[in-house]
This record gives structure tokens, sequence and C-alpha cells, in this order.
């Protein structure tokens, strides 16, 4: 079967691209609950109350899948990797340990606010939202950041081969974080406002155009239609940031092999490794020296130009990055059209066409971070921890992790088939006010 | 006393409000398995929403442990996960599976979209993660890891199948299925209670069983642990524990219901806390001190400073959980319960 650190990058690859989807909405689902529940307190419109009680259900369902997903990943810290965490435990464990803590925060405060619908106040439920939402962001914060460090260590000396000298802030604010917390943070806004928007663009495609549905829809649309430009923006600041302090990263992103003065921006194309060329891309010429450089003419290196057992394979890392942007772009343009729309017609009244358009970008925040977590994973290789440690010296010196790999892949099959059949026999869109509440007998 | 001790604390102390709240879950799932009786399905239902609110919470301990081995104790973290690959691994899974089985439970009984066999999945994956846990456990204190120049060279199976480490497991599985009984009689009454009761005072003396015979069997397959069991400190945690042992029992006899929780979750913590005390100040019994196994002191020191400034935000946010659902559970009951808040 596969060797260990095949098998053990497979699985980790795997679980967290199993966690990583529940993360974001983890994280975005909170912040659409505090605005759907406030609006409701502010306006005392029933519709929205009802709407945050019924996506608080699917939000206890899928926090509890992600905090599952997320114990997996702490295992398999030990199971798998136990090579590296002996080596990197002691430098990026306290941003684990803050981590845990707004971890913990989320899961008390989530507990709270999914069970408590009639035993606090509606103005205290709502308050937990803002704990909940405030630590969702935190937990992405300090995770992104260990992540950050890997592709950037930084606060700690090595001598000998023993760590030294190690300053915990310095490591939790490397040079990397500032751009990867900024992007994967928005990312969960983009992906869990464009998959909410999804569900009501469904049922109005069905007919379905209750005063509900639109609202829903809007309400979702707007959280993705501000995090959609902020978060092309805090792209193309990682893309500088990159070009500039993980080249190779950068030149695998664009398929550029060879170093170059007024380089193209690619897009698309064939990524030949044996010619050692991009080929049949859509080539905007000098783009990439000036999106990279600010300079049509600066000089951009080339894969060629590093030592070739330090760089990473071009093709996993090109074809994801050029899949992101896209799914990016095509947010943007189906928020933009949705909100020109809302502000020409003055009413909810999304033609068909742009129903099918929504439907189709409610998936792409998830592809679009699925797609961006290769680019920087693959983009980091063959290193674990980019220039200190190889991932080949990172993994366990147990044997048999295929087992592993076969047994989880199975787990992470039946996990998926049994949330499937339970979400797509749910109707979030159908409002019915007293079907599930009835009249509690008073007790006197 | 030094930075590793307290942090050796900080994990000690993890593992005791893991087995205190974590453990009661897992209980749950036992009594999942076993309800019985004409009033069978009402366990099952009462249990089922009394750990509604709070197990994603009490799970969170598990985190905790282990990122303070990972901060704290990097090289021990490595060891045990190398030389407990097997039995981590299906904890694990246990881990998943009831954590996943719950949730569908919960969201299909809510949205009447139900799934076959979230019980029964929930169940086995619940007795599966403390039983290969307490393997685990019953390993380190065992004495069968064997390190050799930083590398873990025991075996896939040779440090847990033993019958210390077997008696270990199955005393992890006693401990889950006491608290809940013990809990839930607090959260019941009338007949349901009854039942709890009875399950409670069984499992006690189950317990009291399996440590009595885990200490014999350790005299002769853990010979380090067992020497350091006879130190002064060890015993008398040991004798606390006995002692708590026996006052759960007389609050269960005499129906003391609010005091049943707070022994009962004493009982356990000086439980662990005698292996605790039994393996100070070896990280992993026989060769690897706590000192060995650490962390550099910078580390140690933001973790240390951390964790008091975390918990000011944490402990009042987990009494106001615990609060907020510390009613009764009784399903024939819920909706005069319901009422009550209403009015």
């Amino acid at each position: 079967m596969f060797d260990t650190v095949t098998s053990a990058r497979a699985l980790m690859g795997l679980s967290l691209a199993f966690h990583i989807g529940f993360t974001a909405l983890g994280i975005g689902l909170p912040l659409l609950l505090l605005l759907a529940e406030g609006i409701g307190l502010k306006t005392g419109n029933p519709l929205y109350r009802e709407m945050a009680r019924r996506w608080s259900r699917v939000a206890a369902l899928l926090f509890a899948v992600g905090a599952v997903s997320g114990t997996v990943l702490s295992f398999e810290f030990g199971l798998l990797w136990s090579r590296w965490m002996e080596f990197s435990g002691e430098i990026i464990g306290f941003t684990f340990a803050l981590e845990g803590f707004a971890f913990f925060t989320e899961a008390i405060f989530l507990g709270i606010y999914i069970y408590g619908w009639e035993r606090l106040s509606p103005v205290a439920h709502w308050l937990c939202t803002i704990p909940i939402t405030v630590a969702s962001a935190f937990s992405a914060f300090f995770v992104i950041s260990a992540n950050a460090w890997m592709n950037q260590p930084r606060g700690f000396e090595l001598v000998n081969g023993q760590v030294s000298d190690i300053n915990p802030w310095r490591v939790m604010f490397n040079p990397a974080t500032p751009y990867q917390t900024t992007h994967g943070t928005l990312a969960a806004y983009v992906a869990a406002g464009f998959a909410v928007a999804g569900v009501y663009a469904w049922a109005m495609l069905r007919g379905d155009r209750s005063e509900y549905n639109r609202r829903a829809l809007v309400l979702a649309l707007a959280v993705a239609a501000v995090a959609t430009p902020l978060q092309i923006v805090s792209g193309d600041l990682s893309a500088r940031f990159l070009a500039r302090n993980q080249p190779q990263k950068f030149a695998a992103m664009e398929g550029q092999f060879k170093t170059e003065k007024g380089a193209p921006l690619r897009i698309g194309g064939w990524v030949d490794v044996n010619a050692r060329e991009t080929r049949y891309a859509i080539e905007i010429p000098k783009a990439l020296s000036f999106l990279g450089y600010e300079d049509f003419n600066a000089e951009v290196r080339g894969l060629d130009d590093f030592a070739q057992d330090e760089i990473p394979e071009p093709r996993l890392v090109h074809y994801p990055f050029q899949v992101m942007v896209a799914a990016g772009f095509f947010m943007l343009f189906v928020a933009a059209w949705f909100f020109v729309n809302l502000w020409r017609t003055r009413s909810v009244r999304p033609g068909r066409w742009l129903l099918y358009a929504i439907l189709a970008a409610s998936p792409m925040g998830f592809i679009a971070i699925e797609a961006g977590w290769f680019v920087t994973e693959f983009g980091r290789q063959p290193w674990i921890v980019w220039q200190v440690m190889r991932t080949s010296e990172g993994a366990t010196p147990r044997e048999g992790v295929w087992v592993l790999l076969i047994v989880f892949s199975l787990a992470y099959a039946a996990l998926t088939a049994g949330l499937l059949m339970l979400l797509l026999r749910w109707r979030p869109h159908l409002f019915e006010p007293r079907r599930r509440f009835p009249e509690v007998p008073r007790v006197t | 006393m030094s930075l590793e001790i307290l942090a050796a604390g900080v994990v000690m102390a993890g593992l005791i409000a893991y087995a205190m709240f974590g453990g009661a879950d897992f209980g749950g799932g036992v009594w999942t398995a076993l309800a019985s009786g004409p009033r069978g399905a009402r366990q099952r239902e009462a249990i089922f929403q009394a750990m509604g609110p709070v197990w994603e919470t009490n799970h969170v301990w598990l985190i905790l442990v282990l990122v303070t081995l990972w901060t704290a104790f990097p090289t021990a973290f490595a060891y045990l996960f190398t030389a407990l690959f097997v039995p981590l691994s299906i904890a694990l899974l246990g881990i998943v599976f009831r954590g996943a089985a719950f949730a569908y439970r919960h969201f299909g009984a809510s949205e009447g979209t139900e799934l076959p066999a979230t019980g029964l999945v929930f169940s086995v994956a619940s007795i599966l993660t403390p039983l290969f846990m307490g393997f685990a456990i019953g390993a380190v204190a065992g004495g069968r890891i064997e390190v050799e120049d930083g590398n873990v060279v025991s075996g896939y199976v040779s440090p847990w199948v033993q019958p210390f480490a077997l008696a270990c497991g199955l005393i992890a599985v006693a401990i889950c299925g006491f608290l809940t009984a013990c809990y839930m009689t607090a959260r019941t009454d009338g007949a349901l209670r009854e039942d709890f009761r009875r399950r409670a005072l069984a499992s006690s003396v189950v317990l009291g069983g399996l440590t009595t015979a885990a200490i014999a069997i350790a005299y002769w397959n853990a010979e380090a642990f067992w020497d350091r069991l006879s130190a002064p400190g060890p015993i008398v945690v040991m004798l606390l524990a006995v002692a708590g042992g026996i006052a759960s029992l007389i609050v269960l006899w005499r129906g003391l219901w609010p005091l049943v929780p707070p022994v009962a979750a004493g009982t356990v913590a000086l439980v662990i806390a005698a292996w605790g005390a039994a393996q100070y100040p070896y990280f992993i019994l026989p060769s690897e001190r706590i000192s060995d196994v650490a962390a550099n002191d910078t580390t140690l020191r933001f973790f240390l400073v951390a964790l008091p400034i975390g918990s000011l935000i944490l402990v009042p946010s987990l009494v106001l959980l615990y609060w907020t659902f510390s009613e009764n559970t009784d399903p024939a009951r819920r909706t005069t319960a319901r009422g009550r808040a209403q009015r």
C-alpha cells in the first residue's frame, strides 16, 4: 500500500477538506444569526426570529460535525505528524491554546443559544450571538496564524537542531499572519452567505416567493456582497505578499517557469512540466509583474530559478488557484447583479437567470475555500515548516497509516451520506409559524 | 514549584474535568444501551435531553488536554501518539461517530427526518471511546511504553494489551456509567429517579470492585505503578477516593439528591487524582520524567499565564451554561417545566 508519508498527507488532506467546509459555516452562520435575530428584535417582524430559529437548528448540526472533525485533526497531529509536533508543539502551542479558549467560549454560548430559545429573554438570547460570532472569528484567526507560521516560521532560534529563544508573539504575528488570517476568515462569510442564499434562490425557482424567502435571500446576499469585494482585495494583497516572501509558491500559482521581466498574467492554460512552460493560457501582457510588484517591467522569478528539490509541484498549485480566482469573480458578479437588480426595480424580484446564477454561486464559496487551501498547502511543499522541516521529516515513525486512511475514508463517507440524507429532506424555506411550537399548557 | 510540574497539573486537571463532564456524556451512551424496564424509552429520552445543550462543551475539555500536551509536553505528545497509535485511533473513531450520531439524532428529532441506527451508533461509540482511552491510560501507568534514545520502540499492541491496561479500560467505562446515573438522579424524580438510583448503586459497586482488582493486578502486571502506589501521597489520595465512594453510596441510599452529583464527581476526581499522584514525578512510567518531556520555560510561562486570564471568560460562561440547563429532563415532566419557564 501507500507509504507512511503519502498516506499521512492523503488522510490529513481528507480530514482538513472535510473540516474546512464546516468551519466556514461555523464562522459565517453566527453572523447571519446575529443579524437575523437582531433585525427581528429591532423591527418586531416575527419572520426574522423564525429565520434565526430555523438556521440555528442546522447550525447545531453543522457545528457538531465541525467540532468532531476538528478533534480528528488534533488527534492526527499526533497520529500522523508526531515528529512535526515534537518539533513545533512548543512553538505554535501557545497559539493553539488561545484557540482552545476561543473554541470553548464558542461552544458554551452555542449550547446556550441553540437550546435556550424558551429559557432566555429574547434580548438575552440575541446577545449570545455576539460571543459566538466574535469567538468563532478569533478561533479562525488563531488556527490560521498557526498555519501562517508554517509558511513564515519566525519567533524561535534553531541551534544544532534544538529549538530555543521562543517568542510566542512573533510566532503568532509572523509576516504571513495578517494576509492569511484576513483572507481565510473573510472566506467564511462569503461562503456562508452564498450557501444560505442558494437555499432561498432554489425555493423561489420552485415558485415560492414568500416574503420570508425574499427577506432571507436579501440578508444572506447582503453579507456575501460586503465580504466578497473585501475578499478579492485581501487576495490581491496576499498574492503581492507571496511574490516577495514565498516566490516559489507565487511562481507555481501563476505557472511561471522562467524568470522574466514584464511577465504576463496567465489565465487558465495547461501546465507542461516537461517543456517547463504553461501553454494555451490567456496571457495578459506584463500584468503579472504589475500585480506582483506594481511595476509592468518588474522581474518575476520562475520555478526554474530555484533549487529543484525545494519547489512545489506546479500543477497542484496553478489549477486550484485558477479555480479559486474564477469562483471569487463569479460570486462578485452575482452579488453585483442581484443588488443592481434590487436597486433598479426597488423590490426583490430576481428573474430566473439571476436565481440560477445565485444557485450556481451557492457552492462556489466552499469550492474557493478548498481550492485556496490547496494553493497554500501544496504551494508550501516540500516543506511542512517552510525551509525548516520537510514534510517527509514530520511524519510518524509508525507504519500502517494506510489502514487509518482507509478506515477514516469510510468514516467520512458514512458521515457525509448521513448528513446528505438529513439535509436533503430538510425544508428551511417553508415558513410555518405554529407547526413546531404548539401552545404550552400552563401550570399554576 | 517548577513550571513543568504546574503544567502537568493542568493536564491532570483537564483530564479530571473531562472525566467529570465528558465522562457523563459517554455514560449517557452506556445507559442508552442498557436502558431497560417499563421506563426504558423515558430513560433514554431523559438522558438525550440532559446531554443536548452541554455535550459539545464537555467535549472541549479533551481539546484542552490535547493542546496542553503538545504545547507543554511536545515530546510526550509524540511518544504517546506513537506508542498508543492503535487505541487512540479507535478512541478517535468513537469520538467522531458518537458526536455525529448525537447531532444527527437531535436534528432528526427536531425536524422529523430521523435516520435509522443513530441511537445504536451513539451507544456503541460511547462505550468504545472511554474503553480505549482507559486502555491508553493503563498503558501509560502500566509501564509498558518503551522509549530508547527519543524513539518509541514498543510495538503496536504490547503496551496496552495487558491485564492492567485492560482493567483500566473497564474502569473508565464504569466511571462514565456511574457519573451519568448519579447526575440523572438529580434531574429526574419518581420512578425514573429510582431507575437511575439503582443504576448508580450498581455501577458504584462495579467501579469499586474494578479499582480494587486493578490494584491487585498492578502487583504482578504493572510493577512500577505498584511501587509508586505504596508511597504515602498516593495512599492518602486513594483513601480519600475510597471515602468518596462510601459517601456516594450513603447519599444515594439516603436520597440526598442535590448532594449526589457533587459527591459522585468528587469521587471520580479523587480516583483519577490517585493515579496522578502515583505517577508523579513521571509522565510516562517507568522512564520518562515530567522534566524529561517538557517544553522550554518561555512556552510554559506564556501558557501558564494565559490559562488564568482565559479562565476569567470561561468559568463564568460555564457556570451560565450549566445553570441555564440544570433542570428536570424527564420527558413526562417537560411540558410542566416549560410551563414554569414561561410563567
